[in-house]
């Protein structure tokens, strides 16, 4: 009677070793599941992310196009004769023209210079 | 045999060690032998290669502004393996109405039985959108979008002939988009991706990526101020001359750099469709024609280097008519002594005729082929002809008169600029060049062409001579003082050609009349080159380069003048004599 007592006690140490394994690979598979479910997601993200920027370099392009063909000469050329834009001619005396360059000074010449720190 | 308990669980164990053993054996087997071929399978079951297209590069002129670009469109494609065959008349109405396609056209490719059917090309983005959400609202399918770009030019007709334009697989066929076409391509990525069921990727299981490298930018030396100068006046000038054909071209001698260029006729590059082919043609560098009186700078040009002549050496014009080989050769007016820089400023062609004698069948030759005619200029521009010089073994005996004075000569437009550009450039002959560099996208340089110097084809004091010579061509008492320009001393010369009969000889009354010349003349900014074939003139007796082109380049170069902010000198400002050759009467060679 002792006997058959003593064979079927469980061993709470383990028991609870044996929980720890089972509760460890639980999670660790739990873990697997929602890591590889967190990797399709931030998949999914960033192929939406990719769309939604594609779309707005499409956007950005489309744009771009459109600023061009209204800037463009033959547009402004159009928009000139329409009336919608106005040119003036410069009059010549109404040029000012900056003096040419003139040469540089010989490699021995004396030449004037600044003393910045007397002024200071 | 005893068939004991012990002797069945014996055979049992080997029967199932048998069977493990074969399914063991064929794991293997499909695991190591034929993994690479099952892989495969799989693999072209899930996983395809993705294209990533590059961006085709932008073509901009020396100030950046855009000249070619590209806008994103997308392709409506059909895979009727996906159709739904009770909704295809549902299909073929909608897509008939959104896309403009007819509707028999619709059935015809619908009704087949093709994976991958092109339905239209260059479907803006806003039509697809719409499309793409009419489609999903009647819940059909099998039809597919794919991204595509189509290319634009903003300015239309302008500078149409050096920008050129794409196939339907975006390579260049014509101009810069041709011969640039390896810069402007850009390199194509892909990327290995795998689908599910539904035709969706999983980003998860992307496999090997390379990314694409978007075509490079390529700058051009021509200036959109200028070459709409010469639009406009190219434009005024087939108005009023209604010229077969016509070509300026504005050129910096310094650099090489083609400033502007213009052709008539021409065509919109964003309709390039509809244009024939005679608009497609770059005449400036396909096109050949004889030269005339242009030419007679190289003559005086060959016979002041080479010493035979000083620019005050006087020649007899023989008054006019002068008898040679058996043949007569006139000039315009009966001449009798004039010295060099005359015969430019006379337009002499006894004159020229007798230079060239002084130099001799192959010493002219040479000089005209050191002059670049005869050969390529090497602009970066595609189809350019070499032109017709013939050796002097197969010259007539009075092939020496006439090559002088521009005939039995063929030469482009681009030809007889750079000759005129080494004149200005102190005989430097250049490379002319319409590529200015070629950048990145985000502007880092990859190539910048600098100016190249093909060889020193005269002296400088020769050019200088010449120079001189050409400014009283330009003057009261030459052949172009309508070409002047108020402020500003010009050199230039005239031209005047009798049109070649494709059927041989010369085509009574046509005429091809030309002025080329360049300005300031003291330190030349541009050389600029106006042709006009067979303009239509009030009166036969005034279609002559002096008349004609003259007053074109001189109001050409008056703009560009401004443009470009030269100085003009305060004691040469008179009033404008570049009239219109109805009101003009004076003469011009």
């Amino acid at each position: 009677m002792n006997r058959s007592k003593q064979l079927n006690r469980v061993g709470a140490v383990s028991l609870a070793r044996w929980i720890v394994v089972t509760a460890l690979l639980a999670v660790a598979g739990l873990c697997y599941v929602y890591l590889s479910l967190q990797l399709h997601r931030l998949g999914d993200r960033k192929k939406s992310l990719e769309t939604e920027l594609a779309g707005l370099r499409t956007q950005n392009d489309v744009a771009n196009v459109q600023i061009a063909a209204l800037t463009s000469r033959s547009a402004l050329q159009r928009r000139l004769k329409e009336g919608y834009l106005k040119m003036v001619p410069i009059a010549e005396q109404n040029i000012v023209r900056l003096a040419p360059m003139r040469p540089a000074p010989e490699e021995n010449a004396i030449r004037p210079v600044a003393n910045e720190q007397v002024g200071r | 045999m005893r068939w004991n308990g012990r002797t069945r669980c014996a055979l049992i164990c080997i029967a199932f060690v048998l069977l493990f053993s074969a399914f063991s054996f064929r794991l293997v087997y499909l695991q190591l032998v034929k993994h690479d071929e099952y892989a495969g399978l799989a693999a072209e079951k899930h996983v395809y290669k993705q294209p990533i297209y590059a961006e085709r590069g932008a073509i901009t002129d020396a100030n950046g502004e855009v000249l070619a670009h590209n806008v994103p469109v997308e392709i409506v494609v059909a895979d009727t393996s996906h159709l739904n065959k009770e909704k295809v008349a549902e299909a073929v109405a909608l897509l008939s109405r959104d896309l403009k396609i007819d509707a028999d056209e619709l059935w015809g490719k619908l009704g087949s039985d093709r994976h991958y059917i092109v339905l239209k090309r260059d479907v803006p983005e806003s039509a697809a959108d719409a499309l793409r959400a009419k489609l999903q609202e009647q819940n059909l399918r099998g039809i597919f979008f794919e991204h595509d770009a189509a290319r634009l030019y903003p300015n239309g007709s302008m500078l149409c002939h050096v920008i050129g334009f794409n196939d339907f697989d975006h390579k260049g066929i014509q101009g810069v988009e041709a011969s640039m076409d390896e810069y402007l391509r850009g390199q194509d990525g892909y990327r290995y991706i795998e689908h599910n069921r539904a035709g969706q990727e999983i980003v998860l299981y992307r496999g090997q990526e390379r990314a694409s490298r978007d075509g490079y930018q390529v700058h051009l030396s021509v200036d959109l101020n200028l070459q709409n100068i010469v639009e406009n006046e190219i434009d005024a000038a087939v108005r009023e001359y209604s010229p077969e054909k016509a070509t300026i071209i504005l050129m910096r001698p310094q650099t090489g750099e083609i400033l502007a260029m213009a052709n008539r006729p021409n065509f919109d590059l964003n309709q390039r469709s509809t244009a024939k082919p005679e608009q497609m043609k770059n005449r400036a560098v396909i096109d050949m024609m004889e030269p005339g009186s242009t030419f007679k700078i190289v003559t005086a040009a060959a016979a002041l280097n080479d010493k035979k002549v000083r620019p005050d050496t006087t020649i007899y014009c023989e008054k006019g008519a002068w008898n040679y080989g058996g043949r007569t050769l006139h000039d315009h007016r009966p001449y009798g002594e004039l010295s060099v820089q005359d015969i430019l400023v006379k337009s002499s062609n006894i004159g020229a005729a007798k230079l060239a004698l002084s130099l001799g069948d192959q010493k002219f030759y040479e000089y005209i082929r050191r002059f670049g005619f005869g050969e390529r200029t090497g602009v970066e521009l595609p189809g350019e002809i070499n032109g017709m010089i013939r050796p002097p073994q197969n010259w007539s005996k009075i092939s020496i008169t006439r090559i002088p004075m521009g005939h039995e000569v063929a030469v482009t437009p681009l030809q007889m600029t750079v000759a005129m550009a080494t004149i200005a450039n102190g005989g430097k002959l250049i490379t002319p060049r319409v590529v200015k560099s070629i950048t990145t996208a985000e502007g880092k340089t990859v190539t910048e062409f600098s100016p190249s110097v093909v060889r020193q084809v005269i002296s400088a004091e020769t050019a200088k001579q010449i120079g001189r010579a050409l400014r009283g061509v330009v003057s009261d008492r030459g052949t172009a003082a309508a070409a002047a320009v108020p402020g500003f001393i010009i050199a230039g010369k005239t031209g005047t050609a009798q049109k070649v009969d494709p059927h041989g000889g010369y085509e009574k009354g046509k005429y091809i009349v030309s002025f080329i010349g360049f300005l300031p003349a003291d330190h030349p900014e541009f050389v600029g080159l106006v042709v006009l074939d067979d303009a239509k003139t009030s009166k036969p007796e005034l279609n002559y380069g002096g008349l004609v082109a003259g007053p074109i380049f001189s109001r050409i170069a008056e703009k560009a003048a401004r443009y470009l902010d030269l100085a003009p000198q305060p004691d040469l400002i008179k009033p404008n004599t570049a009239g219109r050759v109805a009101s003009t009467s004076a003469p011009g060679h």
